[in-house]
């Protein structure tokens, strides 16, 4: 159970449960307890404060309208307290943000309800011009179609980490979009393991028939940003401060450490072509500090591209 | 006596202020309010705590003037404070709690929004399992990014720093596009259209002016929207041509739109054009397709990505710097 501890955070849970309560005007101990996160204890005892609320002279007609019985809490209609406030600039930007969004995903507004729901809120806050623009790789519908069936995939696939491309056989499982690209967790079936594809990345794409699909695990846990492989390296390279912005945008392994006027962060590693991008990338400035057999990846990547130019 | 729950004084205080036809002076609020004990100095300084805490949750505290003693009296328009009916009917509550499990912001997120509106938590339709999920983190720039929203809403001028420079804008749009939020304005100090990175503004922008902050006739903010790294810069523009080989070709092209393509040679590789205004930049882009591209043309470009490769190449195994 999570304990909110000041007082403000108490203010703001009361009033979203007022809220709720009041879209029926009745709602159970049990339920609203186990939706807001509360013993039913706590939740009738911080609905009891809240009956005891109101404007001077607090006789009772200028008390809270609410009424706590042993299984249940009712609310009259329109109770000062319990009809929604204002957004914040925040989460009125989270909630267009995140609307947007979704509409560009295709399919996830199949019965308009989603653009019924952007016109009302924009309708009472005000809107304002924002797009979220969504990329759309050649085979993203397929792939979709083969998570819902089930289905195998015969993949050509370009991995930037060890700048090959390959053949695959795969059984799609999520789709995520991260960092502008869609990401694909599937099951491969060279590795029989779970591995991460990014979709623009697939150059050809036929599904095929494969037996067992059904019987691979659907379940895959949380979204990660990514996984580190069991072959991958951790890397620690400094870099001049300046360079921070360009950091910031490659996953670390850990928190960006100072040392001086230099920064220092961990990479996880899956392949050498995806160090040497990320080196070339940050410029003659950075060092790689350990493991030192990666410490000469950068200038062997250099020469190999300088052939180009000779 | 056991002491007085702070949150009842808190609902107290919010409710007289919320219900009040006239603005009450800390002298009513403080001895009539239910919940505020001591003498003077205590209760006022208990007042002052919990009108910054009601102000911090959003409710605006007006303190106007009003005759007598006192000067001053407080009040919350409800105006201010509920958000008018939105009437989300049972579908559309679904499809938002839909919006905001299936899209990643980091904070703030939108469930405190949903929680406002009373609508947050309702199980989702099972669709949700095979929609994807979809991250807009905006790094360090989310609260940047809640600010400029505010701007272009109310119509407010945007002060922010930008590559260590002061900037005013007009803000007129905001985007997302590969991986980064983006913002175009009217920037009122270069009298010109601009294209900014939300994650390279430095600090949180100021507002100013809401309802005043205009933009010049025919703007037109989808032809300013600029997000080519490579054209962010300040140097003037050079049209550069690089060669790309088959390997890397589609997804370049993916990128930059088949109108970058200038020829395409028999082995499947092509040469691409691009008009580039930060070199920087774009020896950054070239080099993360390793030797998969070569810059041609002009000669100076392709010196700059040689002296940025021999560089590299000159350190580690088996060199001296």
């Amino acid at each position: 159970m999570s304990k909110v501890v000041s007082t403000a955070g108490r203010l703001r849970r009361l009033l979203a449960i007022l809220v709720w309560i009041n879209q029926d005007g009745y709602a159970s101990i049990d339920e609203t307890a186990e939706r807001f996160d509360m013993s039913p204890d706590e939740l009738v005892k911080e609905l009891e404060l809240a009956a005891c609320c109101g404007v001077p002279p607090y006789s009772p007609d200028e008390l809270l309208e609410i009424i706590v019985s042993d299984d249940g809490v009712a609310v009259r209609p329109n109770t000062a307290l319990a009809r929604p406030r204002r957004l914040s600039p925040g989460e009125g930007f989270a909630l267009a943000a995140s609307i947007r969004a979704l509409l560009e995903v295709p399919g996830s507004d199949a019965d308009g309800s989603l653009s019924s729901a952007l016109a009302k809120l924009e309708g009472v806050m005000g809107s304002a011009d924002l797009a979220v623009a969504i990329d759309e790789p050649e085979f993203l519908p397929m792939i979709k179609e083969t998570i819902a069936s089930n289905e195998a995939l015969r993949i050509t696939y370009y991995s930037a980490a060890s700048d090959r491309e390959s053949e695959r056989t795969i059984v799609p499982r999520r789709l995520h979009l991260s960092e502008g690209h869609w990401r694909l967790d599937a099951w491969c079936m060279e590795k029989n393991d779970l591995r991460q594809f990014r979709v623009d990345r697939i150059s050809a794409a036929e599904k095929i028939a494969q037996s067992g699909t059904e019987d691979l695990p659907r379940d895959l846990g949380p979204h990660e940003a990514y996984v580190p492989g069991p072959d991958s390296t951790t890397v620690r390279i400094s870099a001049p401060k300046r360079l921070r912005w360009m950091l910031e945008n490659v996953p670390l392994a850990g928190p960006m450490e100072e040392d001086g006027d230099r920064l220092v962060v961990t990479v996880h590693v899956g392949g050498v072509a995806w160090l040497e991008r990320l080196l070339l990338r940050l410029g003659p400035d950075c060092v790689v500090l350990e493991p030192s057999e990666c410490q000469g990846v950068a200038s062997e990547a250099a020469r190999r591209i300088l052939q180009r130019y000779r | 006596m056991a002491r007085r729950d702070a949150l009842e004084r808190v609902n107290n205080l919010l409710l007289a202020l919320l219900q009040t036809n006239r603005p009450l002076t800390l002298e009513q609020l403080t001895k009539e309010v239910d919940g505020y004990e001591g003498n003077h100095e205590a209760r006022r300084t208990a007042f002052i705590r919990d009108k910054a805490l009601l102000e911090k949750e959003g409710a605006k505290v007006e303190m106007v003037s009003v005759p007598g003693n006192a000067q001053y009296g407080y009040r919350i328009n409800p105006d201010t404070f509920y958000l008018p009916a939105l009437d989300l009917d049972p579908r559309e509550q679904a499809a938002l709690n839909l919006a905001i499990a299936g899209v990643h912001l980091g904070e703030p997120t939108g469930r405190e929004a949903l929680l406002k509106l009373g609508i947050w938590g309702d199980p989702l339709p099972k669709a949700a399992q095979v929609v994807s999920r979809v991250d807009l983190v905006g790094g360090e720039g989310t609260l940047a990014l809640e600010q400029l929203y505010e701007a272009v809403r109310t119509r407010a001028t945007a002060t922010f720093n930008y590559r260590s420079e002061s900037r005013r804008v007009n803000v007129a749009a905001i985007r997302f596009a590969r991986g980064h939020w983006y913002v175009v304005g009217y920037d009122l100090d270069r009298q010109d259209g601009r294209t900014f990175r939300v994650d390279r503004i430095e600090g949180t922008p100021t507002l100013s002016g809401a309802g005043s902050a205009s933009l010049p006739d025919g703007f037109d903010a989808e032809a300013i929207f600029r997000i080519d790294p490579w054209q962010f810069g300040t140097a003037d523009e050079v049209d550069v041509r690089i060669a790309v080989d088959r390997a890397e070709l589609g997804r370049v092209l993916a990128e930059l739109g088949d109108d970058a393509l200038t020829e395409r040679l028999p082995d499947g590789s092509g040469i691409i054009h691009m008009v580039v205004n930060d070199l920087e930049a774009l020896v950054s882009w070239v080099v993360d397709l390793l030797d998969h591209a070569e810059i041609l043309e002009p000669q100076e470009v392709r010196q700059t990505m040689i002296t940025r490769l021999e560089r590299m190449a000159g350190r580690g195994a088996g060199a001296t710097s």
